[in-house]
């Protein structure tokens, strides 16, 4: 048979279960806002009931636990669509920025390089007139500056991107060190069977932040986890973090290497993977474009001047700057070599007057030497690849967008923290509290009425 | 009892939806102030690598009408110039007729003679004729094409040369805008000079006046057959100019279609990304202002 005394310590025990629960409902209801945090559920366990001969009597409540709730699943399906968006956000970000170099203002490299033809076509009708011969020099010089300009600005451009490329690991070496101490915290807590859920919840937001900054795929061993790049480089083994160094290549591009090993080509998912494409594939094959059109304009305009003669009845010499044979840095160094406008060869006999060799100018705009295109078709063409590329990343961005969106939802749906459903459970902690001690309250009495039995 | 559990805070979604009608309400009021739906190649890439032909076609069609222009001007003060020398040649001709006529006295031959001398003149004048600085018969020369010469039998020898210019005036299309000098004025058959300069010897010695004249004759006729040359040139540069024209607002029509904003549809879309708009931050503004705690006393 029970006793008064044991009802009473059931009691308590049950003030100190819903006070506890109590507890991790306000804990929730404080993080509402922690990026990261997964609610708690306390768990209430029943006691082993005591049996006294034939009859079996409850001892009560105690809180087994507060679980966090969390699916470790959704988790990385978040982590690496984090990685796409990373990489996404970064390869717009900085497509949009080549972009802005290739916009219609009326100063881009399309209008100028109608501008000398139309300057070329000018000069036809008056093939002596000095203005015209200076209205051509003039359109030929702005031409080379504006895709001079556009080449210097792509390679500042790499340069920033090279820039942004070493402050992302830096970023990521921070985050690996972080993670591998938040592993070691976890793993001391989870030895001693202590909730180490609050480190899980941080580590969960560090490999978020590194997922945006790097491709990262997860191993998970007892309670720590290993990450790796999907390629297999190591970033933290449990407590151990490897750090990922930067070294320039002969061209002065930063490499990034891992354990001595370069890493860089193989590095496609993330801020990094984003920045590294524009870095050393996207930016680069402008250029040769860039300089397969400087060097063809170059050196079709040099040859079409050789094939006439200037004003002083001289064969003509170099309008541009002759590029190198292969093409390298044509379009950066683009550049008229003549001041004189005399020395445009627009005739074809030696005479002033004979505007016989500007045909030969002229057929340039028609010449289809330009990867088989003409100038004005190949320049068109560089302009679909670039708003093609900034289109289609704006459309992948937006689409990985919903689907991290979605994830994010389902996650919050399952670990985030519902204020209308904590305010329910501490309704529910506080009447089982106030219950509780009104159970105490009785017992007391009865322990009243027992002790007070012989007095009168 | 298991229900459904939402996800509690909606408020990144209802942000990201916030950012992308703004993001419509921007686009669309820059497709409105520019009045183009493409102001950036990533609006349309394939529509803007067009654009980028199409005023290139543009600016070369406007580059084929002013080459026009130009030349025009040169053509039309050819013609007139050779005009102006036909007329002197007729002149010359009923002189020659007058002089021919066997009643005239020495001295009134004389005079007709000295008439002829100034008509001499001014066709040398006509036939150094220049445009906008330049000698429009001395071929593709730059220099005075017909001057004094003692050493020609008709006092003038040719200095320009057989040289002729073409301009583009359409792609694919040149036309040829000047005939040399020497073929104008001096061809065998149809010398100017030495015929005007002959038919005054002739009536200075008052013998082969008639002949003088034919041959005056023959200097007319192929003067006023080279003519037909600058009066053809400008009928085909008129008929190119109009091509030219019509082939503008063909492009420009075309640049329309492919890049220009449909403002209708444009102003709709900016009106319903504001009500949108509107929707949201009202929508934001409601969230999480409740909760059960507001009702648990």
């Amino acid at each position: 048979m029970s006793n008064l005394l044991a009802t009473m310590s059931l009691a308590t025990g049950a003030l100190a279960a819903e006070q506890s629960a109590l507890t991790e409902t306000a804990n929730n209801v404080a993080n509402v806002n922690t990026p990261g945090y997964s609610r708690k559920q306390p768990q209430f366990g029943e006691n082993p009931p005591i049996v006294l001969g034939q009859l079996t009597f409850g001892t009560g409540v105690s809180l087994e636990n507060a679980a966090s709730i969390r699916d470790p699943i959704l988790q990385i399906r978040i982590q690496q669509e984090t990685g796409t968006q990373g990489e996404l956000s970064a390869f717009v970000n900085a497509m949009q920025q080549v972009q802005t170099q290739f916009n219609n203002q009326g100063n881009d490299i399309g209008t100028q390089l109608s501008a000398l033809f139309a300057s070329i076509s000018q000069l036809s009708t008056s093939p002596a007139s000095i203005a015209l011969r200076q209205g051509v020099l003039t359109a030929a010089s702005n031409l080379a500056s504006s895709i001079s300009t556009t080449a210097n600005n792509l390679e500042s451009q790499q340069a920033n991107l090279d820039l942004s490329v070493t402050q992302s690991v830096d970023q990521v070496n921070t985050l690996t060190q972080q993670i591998a101490k938040v592993n070691g915290q976890i793993a001391a807590l989870e030895n001693l069977h202590q909730d180490a859920s609050a480190f899980i919840d941080q580590r969960d937001v560090l490999v978020g932040q590194l997922s945006n900054l790097i491709d990262v795929s997860q191993i998970k061993t007892e309670s720590q986890i290993s990450l790796t790049t999907s390629n297999g480089t190591a970033l933290v083994a449990g407590t151990q973090a490897f750090t990922l160094t930067t070294q320039p290549d002969p061209s002065g591009l930063e490499h990034i290497f891992s354990q001595g090993n370069d890493v860089t080509s193989q590095l496609n998912s993330g801020q990094l993977g984003g920045l590294l494409q524009i870095r050393d594939h996207k930016i680069p094959s402008l250029l040769v474009s860039l300089n397969t059109l400087a060097a063809g304009i170059s050196n079709s305009f040099n040859a079409a001047n050789a094939s006439g003669f200037d004003l002083n009845g001289h064969q003509g010499a170099d309008i541009f700057v002759p590029p190198a044979a292969s093409g390298a840095g044509a379009a950066a160094g683009m550049a008229v070599a003549i001041t004189d406008p005399a020395l445009i060869a627009a005739s074809s006999d030696g005479s002033a007057g004979s505007n016989g060799n500007l045909a030969n100018f002229s057929a340039i705009h028609d010449q289809t030497t330009f990867n088989g295109e003409t100038p004005s078709d190949f320049y068109g063409s560089l302009i679909f690849s670039i708003g093609n590329d900034v289109s289609s990343g704006s459309i992948e961005q937006q689409a990985s967008q919903l689907v991290l969106q979605q994830l994010q939802d389902q996650r919050g749906s399952i670990s985030g923290v519902s204020l209308d459903e904590e305010a329910g459970n501490l309704v529910q902690y506080q009447r089982a509290y106030d219950a509780a001690a009104r159970v105490v309250d009785t017992v007391n009495q009865m322990l009243e009425t027992l002790i007070n039995m012989g007095t009168t | 009892m298991s229900s459904i559990r939402v996800n509690p805070n909606v408020l990144p979604d209802l942000l990201s939806a916030l950012a992308q009608t703004r993001q419509q309400e921007s686009t669309a009021t820059l497709e409105l102030a520019t009045g183009s739906r493409i102001n950036q190649p990533s609006d349309d890439p394939a529509g803007a690598a067009q654009i980028v032909s199409n005023r290139d076609l543009g600016s070369q069609a406007d580059s084929f009408l002013r080459s026009i222009t130009n030349v025009n001007g040169l053509l039309q003060t050819a013609d007139s110039t050779l005009s102006s020398v036909v007329t002197a040649l007729q002149r010359a001709i009923s002189l020659g007729v007058q002089g021919a006529n066997g009643t005239l006295s020495s001295s009134d031959r004389a005079d007709v003679a000295g008439e002829l001398s100034g008509i001499q003149q001014q066709l040398i004048s006509l036939a150094n004729t220049s445009y906008q600085g330049e000698f429009i018969f001395a071929g593709t020369a730059t220099t005075q094409p017909f001057v004094s010469s003692s050493t020609s039998s008709s006092g003038i020898s040719y200095q320009g040369n057989a040289g002729t210019n073409s301009v583009q005036v359409g792609s694919n299309y040149s036309l040829q805008i000047n005939q040399a000098g020497s073929q104008i004025f001096s061809a065998a058959g149809g010398d100017v000079f030495q015929s005007v300069a002959d038919l005054i010897t002739a009536l200075q010695t008052n013998s082969g006046i008639g002949n003088a004249v034919t041959a005056v004759r023959g200097a007319f006729d192929h003067v006023t057959s080279q003519r037909v040359f600058y009066g053809n040139a400008v009928n085909q540069l008129n008929a190119q100019q109009n091509y030219l024209n019509s082939e503008k607002v063909d492009l420009s029509n075309a640049a329309n279609s492919i890049a220009g904003a449909d403002i209708a549809k444009t102003a709709a879309t900016l009106n319903q990304a504001e009500v949108a708009l509107n929707a949201e931050l009202a929508a934001m503004g409601k969230i999480s202002q409740n909760s059960l705690f507001d009702y648990l006393k």
